[in-house]
């Protein structure tokens, strides 16, 4: 097997936030590495780092040390092959559904009518037909996070990164959103990085799992998740891994 | 040089870069204000414009200081007029707090008390202050009074629709939890009602602030033997520019002071709020 | 509404649509017996009524009581243009370029305080009491709120939603007009409603100070002239124009932001 593509790099980053009252490491050292076509699921219990990270990897914010190598090159800056999903979703709520999920492309200058098809694509790939013309308050919670996937695909990204995107959904629809979310993944191959608080759903998604520290965050173990797809959560290999990992948590209150 | 002494290198670097940033601000604000300054200095003495329409900031700085020991030309020193205007201002202003806030928040909480107040408030509500003025002084003549109440109509109305509208947007959750708790309805309304109405009705009296003392001129201009109003009014019958001017900076300064003074009000009675 | 417990509901339904007509009653009551006892102090609902019918009959300085609301409603109009014109782009550049937000922000911060109507005497004295002067004050008087709703509405946009715009491949300008005015459109549109009301009343004050035509003039000449009906009749009507206006802006805003509702 030829060795794996490295999509990303992490060197050794770190970021403190500096204040009146002093300075704050979210995260130290981190390194990583991303390979090419992956589902990486990056797992962290703390309240800090995991979106610092991301907005580090992405180019919205600058680390204090270390360094992002993409395709083996050094980056600082935004990244434009990169999409995003964010935790607040952040959708316009000024926007319609096919607004939001165009706006990357008419940031991009792509003409209406070519966008509008484009976008009504990815509105049907996340199961949204028919909500085009709907504001996002007019929606449900697992909805407008589908609009926030469609957004993401839709300028498609070579790198997409999914920043905690179901935090605040109930578990049923959590789970179906876990579910349609692989689907999608295998229909549209992407490199995915996914970032979670919740070890049942790192298990259940990722290729490999990068356990984080509690603040500052720093890299504690990487599990590779070997487990065949569906998984199934009640099996005794799953349960075995999500009791492993679960021992290695830092809880935090 | 450890990691913890590079820490602290860059937390004094990151400090005296946010020094220089806050200073960098403080000097183009001045600078807009010197610019403006100098420019309406520099019209008048290059006579672009003629000083008996538009006098320099150096002649205002002048009436301004003459005016703090002279009557002339409207019959008060500046020290009286400033007086006579924040009596009347505050004696409406502070009646309409009284009145206006502990209403609207009965109104906002007992349906009954809505039901019965809301009509006449809805009739006064649309008529803009300065309209009550030709009516005030027929019944009443321009004394402190007079004034007083047509202050008084322009600040009740903010302070009514906010203690109204912000004891109504009282959380459900909160009043159903005392409600278990055994604790009557009024005693609700004391101690849960009021305190998360406070934030808006604080609101609504900024508004009525405000208020006040733009009406206050009003009030003075037309119907007054005192007060700033009064004074900038002369100021332009006897064709003396520096004056009003002087008036409307005076104006402007207290009308700031005064909502400073609201703001630390706000905030010392709101603390609570403060970290959310 | 559960908190009406404890009264029939018979009860409760005449106190619930008793009360409004007995508070509108009473009003009526009042005025009409006020005015009876102090016929110079306060007209009779009749004699505002047959006053109002004769300003239509006799016209007041060359036009009936339309012409004259008209004259008050074009002077706010113009004006708000102007000050709709200006003082969104105003407030939006210094609400989203943080050196033009020191520089001019101080001078807007310094002009700020004073009231639109302290403006009166000096527009008098520099421009007379024609057309523009007043067109002027309420532009004054409506400038004001329209800044401060706008700077503070584009800086409150949530930092999230301007990454967004940059992830998405937005320059600048792309994310100031798709993603950062759309976002402060509320509280823009609030500016504009305290603008109606502040010009409103401006535009009153400027007309009282000094005017031929205008419900402002009105004011004063029914109150010179000892002509309480005329006074009473202006008032009403400022009133019902200026209820109007708030209505109609109630319904444009559900137009301008249909997603708020």
């Amino acid at each position: 097997m030829e060795p794996l593509k490295k999509r990303m790099e992490v060197k050794k980053i770190t970021k403190t936030f500096f204040g009146k009252k002093g300075y704050f490491t979210a995260i130290e050292e981190v390194s990583l590495d991303v390979y090419d076509g992956e589902f990486l699921v990056i797992l962290g219990p703390g309240r800090c780092g995991k979106t610092v990270l991301l907005n580090i990897m992405s180019g919205l914010e600058e680390p204090t040390s270390g360094s992002v190598f993409y395709n083996g090159e050094e980056w600082k800056g935004l990244n434009p092959e990169i999409g995003m999903v964010f935790q607040k979703l952040a959708l316009m709520p000024f926007k319609t559904v096919m607004e939001n999920v165009e706006l990357g492309l008419k940031f991009g200058g792509m003409d209406k009518g070519k966008r509008r098809e484009l976008a009504r694509y990815y509105i049907e790939l996340v199961g949204l037909a028919g909500f085009e013309n709907y504001y996002p308050k007019q929606l449900s919670g697992g909805m407008q996070q589908r609009v926030g996937i469609a957004r993401a695909y839709a300028v498609n990204p070579k790198l997409l990164i999914m920043d905690e995107p179901f935090g605040k959904l109930d578990a049923q629809t959590r789970y179906q959103m876990q579910e349609d979310l692989l689907k999608i993944w295998e229909k549209e191959r992407r490199t995915v990085i996914f970032v979670t608080n919740n070890i049942e759903e790192a298990c259940y998604l990722g290729d490999r799992i990068i356990l984080l520290s509690d603040c500052p965050a720093k890299v504690k173990e990487v599990y590779p998740m070997d487990l065949p797809r569906p998984r199934d959560m009640v099996s005794k290999e799953f349960l075995h891994l999500r009791t492993m990992i679960s021992d290695n948590t830092d809880l935090s209150i | 040089m450890s990691e913890r002494q590079d820490l602290e290198a860059r937390l004094q670097s990151w400090r005296q870069n946010q020094k220089k940033e806050t200073m960098e601000y403080v000097l183009l604000s001045g600078a807009g204000i010197l610019t403006v300054l100098l420019v309406w200095q520099a019209v008048v003495m290059t006579g672009m414009v003629n000083e008996r329409v538009l006098p320099a900031p150096t002649t205002i700085l002048e009436t301004l200081i003459f005016k703090l020991g002279n009557k002339a030309p409207d019959g008060n020193v500046l020290s009286v007029n400033i007086l006579a205007s924040l009596q009347v201002a505050l004696s409406g202003f502070l009646s309409a707090i009284v009145i206006g806030v502990p209403l609207g928040l009965v109104m906002g909480w007992w349906t009954y008390a809505d039901r019965f107040i809301r009509p006449i408030f809805e009739l006064v509500r649309p008529v803009p202050p300065i309209a009550w003025i030709p009516l005030v002084v027929v019944w009443m003549g321009v004394g402190l009074q007079a004034k007083a109440l047509i202050i008084f109509f322009t600040a009740f109305v903010p302070c009514v629709i906010n203690s109204y509208t912000g004891i109504k947007l009282t959380s459900k959750t909160l009043i159903d939890v005392s409600r278990t708790f055994g604790a009557p309805n009024y005693e609700i309304f004391r101690k849960v009602g009021v305190p998360s109405a406070l934030p808006m009705v604080f609101a609504g009296i900024r508004v009525a602030l405000g208020n006040s003392w733009s009406t206050l001129v009003a009030a003075e201009m037309l119907a007054a033997s005192a007060g700033l109003g009064y004074m900038i009014q002369i100021g332009r019958t006897v064709a003396r520019p520096d004056i009003v001017i002087v008036g409307m900076v005076v104006i402007g300064a207290i009308g700031a002071g005064l909502s400073l003074i609201l703001s630390r009000a706000e905030k010392y009675f709101l603390r609570w709020k403060i970290n959310r | 509404m559960e908190r009406m417990n404890g009264e029939p509901k018979a009860l409760r339904n005449v106190l619930y649509w008793g009360l409004p007509v007995l508070a509108i009653g009473l009003i009526a009551i009042g005025w009409i017996a006020f005015s009876g006892s102090n016929p110079d102090l306060m007209p009779s609902p009749a004699a505002v009524w047959s006053r109002f019918i004769k300003t239509f009959t006799k016209p007041i300085a060359k036009t009936t009581l339309i012409g004259h609301a008209w004259a008050s409603l074009k002077r706010v109009l113009l004006a708000l243009m102007a000050a709709w014109a200006f003082g969104i782009s105003f407030g939006i550049l210094i609400g989203w370029n943080k050196k033009a937000r020191a520089f001019f922000g101080s001078i807007f911060e310094v002009i700020r305080p004073i009231p639109p109507i302290a403006w009166i005497p000096i527009i008098i004295m520099w421009f007379g009491i024609g057309e523009f002067p007043k067109i002027l004050l309420v532009f004054i008087g409506t400038f004001v709120p329209l800044v401060i709703n706008t700077s503070t509405g584009i800086e409150m946009v949530d930092r999230i939603n301007i990454q967004v715009g940059q992830i998405f491949g937005g320059n600048s300008s792309q994310i100031l007009k798709d993603i950062v005015i759309p976002t402060a459109l509320p509280s823009i549109f609030a500016g504009i409603r305290t603008s109606v009301s502040s010009g409103w009343t401006t535009v009153l004050a400027a007309e009282m100070l000094g005017a031929n035509a205008g419900l402002g003039s009105l004011v004063t000449r029914g109150w010179q002239g000892s002509d309480l009906s005329l006074v009473m009749v202006a008032v009403i009507t400022i009133a019902v124009i200026g209820a109007l206006l708030s209505v109609i802006l109630q319904k444009l805003e559900k137009v301008v932001c249909p997603w708020n509702h």
